[in-house]
């Protein structure tokens, strides 16, 4: 990365009149999306994709869909998630397909897709979310693929999200208030 | 009028016609691809009831089509995936070369692993040369339909392109594409190539709603192409050919010409999509093996050779009325 720094601003000046002056992995403030389960850190993952399009062409829940130019010239075609359109499952299947490794491999068990995905982390906003305000819910928990690991409930089916939840969004996805009570906040690496 | 033999001139009259088929077919796989995807993620849902009418339809068609070939389609027709800019067949990933290179330059680093998904690519066009360009690449079915179109509209007496520049401008598009992908940590050469694009925005306009961006950009190279210059992203601008330009410089597999079978009747030149020069023994590293001149050639000129180098210009065609009139003067006294 050492060189990567040396070399962007040996060509800053070419690449601001050409390609705007974003440098790696901008993004806009206004738009929040997931990586695919297993993605490199942003900068690294933009580098490292091709834009070859099989995570999303083996993806069986249809999640993954392809940046325009919406999220800057850097961005372009590569794979994103908006967990309230759809959430991923977690098939990891996508990883398996990436001949880059943009996305790595990680099997399918528990304890490797809690420890190798970090696509964001849910967040519960008290005001919003049914459970607390004393109407018993629970559907975020329902949905969570990783139940009472990343996800416990307390009274009421009040949702507490814990440090383990990779991220998924389907308990975004699955949350019957509008707007969500429950996001994912991404992480970006 | 003694012609040189050309045993094998029958077939290779012929191979033009199987260039078209095995474009067709692996244009009619990138549509076929994602129509079986969307098919897949039906059968994923369990939610055959839930399906509108025409997705029933696309259901049931795709599960006719299929049926033979397996009886788990969630797992089995994963077998291939992606397109002609990196793909799984059957577990075998392959890979664009200018897919390895660009992500290079983006990442600065050598990723052995997908480095080697290109070595299959990379030996059969330091082979065969450009071959990619005339047999394989999904573009290229385009672009010659395009052609065709430029040749209509002239008929109707409408002006098209055809303008001629420089072609080592598509050396300079590859440099400055690597650059900027340097520079940005992004790898935009794949925005910029026409087949990569292909691939991917007949999955999006599938799979996923709608065209992105990239085939605006392709619908410009083929106005380009059809208002300025005939085949010009190609000849001219497109990266990838001219990395595999580089590659197939001192490729083995070459057409040349025979110049005792030659009669001048330059078809071989109206007829390149590239616009070389085989009449002059002009190939050089931009040839692609597409065999077009040799389906055009009527006096059985053209054959392949097994060489590192092209043979230097022969002269006029022994066939030619030229060569006659510079042959003239001996033929007489003997």
């Amino acid at each position: 990365m050492q060189r990567r720094t040396f070399i962007q601003s040996l060509a800053a000046a070419a690449a601001a009149s050409v390609a705007g002056p974003g440098t790696a992995a901008r993004r806009r403030p206004s738009l929040r999306y997931l990586r695919p389960p297993g993605a490199l850190n942003e900068a690294d993952f933009v580098s490292r994709c091709i834009r070859c399009g099989q995570c999303g062409e083996i993806c069986p829940n249809r999640c993954i869909s392809y940046f325009g130019l919406e999220n800057g010239l850097t961005s372009l075609d590569t794979p994103y998630i908006i967990p309230r359109e759809k959430g991923c499952i977690l098939c990891m299947k996508c990883g398996e397909v990436c001949p880059t490794d943009a996305i790595r491999p990680i099997p399918r068990t528990a304890e490797d897709i809690l420890a190798g995905v970090r696509m964001g982390r849910a967040h519960v906003d008290k005001r919003l979310c049914l459970s607390y305000q004393g109407k018993t819910c629970g559907v975020c928990y329902r949905a969570c693929p990783l139940q009472d690991v990343a996800i416990r409930v307390g009274l009421l089916e009040q949702p507490h999200v814990t440090e383990q939840c990779v991220g998924c969004g389907l308990c975004e996805r699955s949350c019957i208030q509008m707007p969500q009570a429950i996001r994912i906040i991404p992480d970006y690496g | 009028m003694n012609q040189k033999a050309n045993r094998w001139f029958f077939l290779w009259r012929h191979l033009n016609k199987l260039r078209w088929v095995v474009l067709s077919l692996v244009f009619t796989m990138l549509v076929a691809l994602p129509f079986v995807y969307v098919y897949q993620t039906y059968v994923a849902a369990h939610a055959y009831d839930l399906l509108a009418p025409d997705e029933k339809r696309l259901y049931d068609l795709v599960e006719t089509l299929t049926a033979p070939l397996t009886d788990d389609p969630a797992e089995d027709l994963d077998a291939i995936k992606g397109n002609t800019w990196s793909g799984t067949f059957w577990g075998l990933q392959l890979t664009d070369p200018l897919a390895v290179v660009g992500q290079m330059a983006a990442a600065l680093e050598v990723w052995w692993p997908l480095v080697l998904t290109a070595l299959i690519p990379v030996l059969l066009t330091v082979l065969f040369g450009r071959f990619y360009c005339g047999w394989i690449c999904p573009a290229t079915f385009l672009y010659e339909l395009n052609t065709n179109l430029a040749v209509w509209l002239r008929r109707l007496g409408l002006r098209t392109g055809r303008r001629r520049f420089d072609r080592r401008i598509k050396y300079l598009v590859l440099g400055l594409g690597l650059v900027l992908s340097a520079a940005t940590g992004a790898v935009l050469v794949a925005a910029i190539y026409p087949p990569a694009i292909i691939g991917r925005e007949i999955f999006y306009a599938v799979a996923l709603g709608g065209f992105g961006a990239g085939s605006v950009f392709f619908v410009i190279t083929l106005l380009f192409d059809l208002l300025v210059a005939r085949r010009g992203f190609c000849r001219y601008l497109c990266p990838g050919g001219a990395l595999y330009s580089l590659l197939g410089r001192y490729r083995l597999l070459r057409i040349q010409r025979i110049v005792e079978n030659c009669n001048d009747c330059a078809k071989c030149n109206a007829v390149c999509e590239f616009g070389l020069d085989p009449l002059r023994d002009g190939f050089g590293q931009e040839c692609n093996n597409c065999t077009a001149c040799m389906a055009v050639c009527p006096t059985e000129a053209m054959t392949f050779r097994i060489r590192f180098r092209d043979q230097p210009d022969q002269g006029p065609g022994h066939l030619g009325r030229l060569y006659r009139k510079q042959q003239g003067g001996g033929r007489e006294a003997a």
